[in-house]
């Protein structure tokens, strides 16, 4: 991909990006599909229940189904709502989701663009999102859709700080913003980033649920309050679009700490080697999938004055206070 | 933080206990003696002293006697008897009130139709209703 991207644009090139990123989106929608599968299945096995059986063997066309449904429905935009607004909001929303996983290793050899500030860039890009959250929100011209816009945007405007924040130890510990660096630093180190960050990994973990909108944190969504936040007056493939934007941000988050903190497509041993990165890459990336529905299964929402308390008060001085060790560590040392 | 541990702990040994669901309509359901489905009527005990008809809440019992045909025979024995399943609450009333276990419950409740008309439910069809019958020691 490399040497692609090295050339100047011609016929070849830009076919081989097009055919690449419409892999790579397949790769996605197959992970969306069946991580709501499996979610629903999770979440169903934890409360003593099946989950989704009826469709398909084992249920597994379930998603599919649903999708498909979601797609013929009529198309609804409320006849108060601002309408290129209305329309334009998902698109914002998916787009970043999408856009960060330009820069994801999955591999040392599987990997699109190798951007030198690939932390940076996703970082950046992921702060988009929330603006068409807000955008949807306000443009439903309704209250509960702009309550559950504004609750988002406070949450991810306070959550982001910390996650970056967090990210500074492992950055400075490398001395790279790039992605595939950070990796090849943990090979020579010998030992992945959760060990030596791990008050950094911890916070990680906790922002980033808050910025996937997850249980504990999901008060943008809150069903039984809120019926379901921004996206009240959406239905059909606009609403899709905004659902796609969730599970393919779990997508890029689970890709980003497995790089950053559980040492990417390295195997955990030397003498496993011989298995291909990839398959470390998925093994690890499907236990953090694993564990944010673990989590939906386990704890009840956050209250909002709990959960600004929280990461103003509590992530952001405790991930300062790691940034100050790392540094200290690192001159001293 | 202890208590996140033992919450998660407990969660993921939920998984792979059994469930307590049941698959309905791939396996039939055995109801409890108490379960109020569809009535079950035999004409033959019935002595038409339209105390049913008379509790219902509803009013959804319709029935009407005639002489019997043995002159040996005193009273009445039973011509029609419509139950309007439409509006009948299963309230467990009228066989309750009925004298002669003429009308008893069953655990039939799959009753679902497509016309309001199939829920008129006559002597003929509450007579050949007799399966899964309430035994009466509820």
């Amino acid at each position: 991909m490399g040497a692609y991207i090295e050339q100047s644009l011609g016929l070849t090139n830009s076919l081989v990006f097009i055919l690449s990123a419409a892999a790579l989106l397949g790769i996605v929608l197959g992970f969306v599909t069946y991580s709501i599968y499996f979610q629903r299945k999770i979440l169903g096995w934890m409360q003593l229940r099946i989950g989704p059986n009826r469709v398909g063997p084992l249920g597994l066309l379930q998603t599919v189904a649903d999708v498909l449904k979601l797609l013929l429905k009529e198309d609804i935009i409320p006849k108060a709502a601002d309408k290129p607004l209305f329309i334009i909001a998902p698109i914002i929303a998916f787009m970043p989701a999408f856009g960060v996983l330009a820069v994801m290793p999955f591999t040392e050899s599987i990997h699109f663009a190798d951007v030198g500030v690939g932390l940076l860039y996703y970082i950046a890009l992921s702060g988009i999102t929330v603006l068409g959250v807000v955008t949807g929100g306000w443009a439903s011209n309704n209250k509960w859709a702009l309550i559950g816009a504004m609750r988002s945007a406070a949450q991810m405007i306070s959550y982001e700080i910390p996650l970056v924040m967090s990210v500074v130890g492992v950055i400075l510990m490398t001395g790279s913003l790039n992605l595939i660096d950070i990796v090849e630093k943990q090979k020579e180190m010998g030992m992945w980033f959760f060990i030596p960050q791990f008050l950094g990994f911890i916070i990680f973990i906790i922002a980033q649920l808050a910025e996937l909108s997850r249980t504990p944190f999901d008060l943008t969504e809150a069903e039984s309050e809120l019926i379901s936040g921004y996206h009240v007056e959406y239905s059909g493939f606009r609403w899709a679009f905004f659902m796609l934007t969730e599970y393919v941000y779990i997508f890029a988050m689970a890709s980003l700490t497995t790089v950053l903190f559980l040492g990417g497509w390295l195997p955990p041993f030397e003498f496993l080697g011989f298995i291909p990165g990839i398959i470390w890459f998925g093994l690890k990336f499907l236990a953090i999938v694993f564990f944010i529905f673990w989590l939906q299964a386990t704890f009840p929402r956050m209250r909002v004055d709990q959960l600004m308390q929280m990461g103003w008060k509590v992530l952001l001085p405790l991930a300062l206070l790691n940034i100050l060790i790392t540094a200290v560590l690192k001159t001293v040392l | 933080m202890l208590g996140f541990a033992k919450g998660m702990a407990y969660t993921f040994k939920q998984m792979t206990k059994k469930k307590v669901t049941h698959m309905y309509p791939d396996q039939e359901m055995v109801w409890p003696e108490r379960f109020r489905g569809i009535q079950h009527f035999a004409p033959e005990k019935c002595i038409v002293c339209n105390q049913c008809a008379r509790i219902c809440p509803t009013g959804c019992i319709n029935l009407i006697g005639k002489k019997s045909e043995d002159p040996n025979k005193k009273g009445k024995v039973i011509d029609t008897y419509d139950i309007n399943f439409e509006i009948c609450i299963l309230c467990d009333l009228c066989t309750e009130v009925c004298p002669t276990e003429a009308i008893v419950m069953t655990t039939n409740f799959e009753l679902a139709a497509y016309s309001r008309d199939e829920l008129f439910k006559n002597l003929e069809w509450l007579d050949n209703n007799n399966t899964n019958v309430r035994g009466g020691n509820a």
